[in-house]
């Protein structure tokens, strides 16, 4: 069973070094938007790689809608850079390479005893950290899609978002 | 609350004066100086060759920004800010780093010929979580935020 919050429940304010070495929270990163939060296994893995390019599409629009990503993984911020870059990314990268947290959420990939990185999983989160929809992505098609996160994003806008419907 | 920089051929000022007024992300000013900082502002001549926020070219700016520049400067990074001079026009931006930074790879250096000044006037802000470049309008980039709803716990 994971530590991980499940939909309804709170999601630790994860304090880590962004992918330029700058210390971060989640709260702060949110800044009052609805977030999308990605545990990454790292940039070796395929699947991470084809899964983030997809959802980097959603940047243009994601930038306009004010809406906020973040991706987690235990990459130290050196090689992060260096993928999201690759990525032509523009959200943030956290680095948990300590797994400090990947302890506490309880999301270690089990069955890569070299790496020891995040098991994928997915949250979309209030802009309060408040746990929308969970996505466990040790199989691929368990991850969101590009439609999973335009809807979810969509339906977070219409809770806290007061003039979301005139 | 809105703060100003005044921008002459010989420099800045933080505040309204004389030259090419402009506001900036208030953030910028409201913590703790960092000395001997360098700015590097890139502005337009004048009013007049002001661009619109919503211009290809300083949308992408803004994005260059995310991806690239912010990432390089790492913790020389202190703070960023476009320049604003209505809730429409932008006349170029402000980066400040720690200790002299060509701004040759300053991507707003695109739009508006940067110049480098020696400033202790501005204090740490750390860049917004990608890929966010929309806030308000008449804020400047990347300062805004949306209150918080009434049902939402922003400050634990």
């Amino acid at each position: 069973m994971s530590g991980a919050p499940h939909a309804g429940e709170a999601f630790p304010d994860l304090d880590l070094p962004d992918h330029t070495g700058r210390p971060r929270t989640l709260s702060e990163l949110a800044a009052g938007d609805p977030l999308l939060l990605l545990f990454s296994r790292g940039w070796w893995c395929p699947k991470e790689q084809r899964h983030l390019r997809e959802l980097s599409r959603l940047q243009d629009e994601m930038e306009v809608a004010y809406s906020r990503m973040v991706v987690v993984s235990t990459d130290p911020p050196e090689v992060q850079s260096a993928f999201r870059a690759g990525l032509g990314a523009r959200y943030t990268f956290l680095s948990d390479s300590e797994r400090r947290w990947l302890t506490h959420l309880d999301l270690l990939e089990e069955t890569d005893t070299q790496h020891r990185p995040y098991r994928p999983t997915a949250f979309t989160l209030q802009p309060d950290l408040t746990v929308h929809r969970r996505y466990d992505g040790y199989w691929y098609w368990g991850r969101p899609s590009v439609e999973d996160v335009r809807r979810d994003l969509r339906e977070i806008s219409e809770i806290v978002r007061e003039d979301f419907r005139r | 609350m809105t703060a100003w920089v005044s921008v002459t051929d010989r420099g800045f000022t933080v505040g309204r004066g004389a030259g090419l007024q402009a506001m900036i992300d208030p953030r910028c000013l409201e913590g703790t100086p960092v000395a001997g900082a360098t700015a590097t502002v890139c502005v337009a001549a004048s009013a007049t060759q002001a661009l619109r926020f919503d211009e290809p070219e300083v949308q992408q700016a803004r994005r260059d920004f995310m991806e690239h520049r912010a990432t390089f400067l790492g913790e020389d990074l202190v703070c960023v800010t476009t320049l604003a001079l209505d809730e429409s026009r932008c006349a170029g931006a402000i980066t400040v780093t720690r200790g002299p930074v060509t701004g040759r790879d300053d991507p707003f250096a695109r739009l508006f010929p940067p110049r480098a000044f020696s400033t202790d006037a501005f204090c740490v802000v750390a860049p917004p979580a990608g890929p966010v470049v929309e806030r308000y309008v008449g804020v400047p980039w990347p300062g805004g935020r949306f209150p918080p709803h009434p049902q939402v716990r922003l400050e634990p």
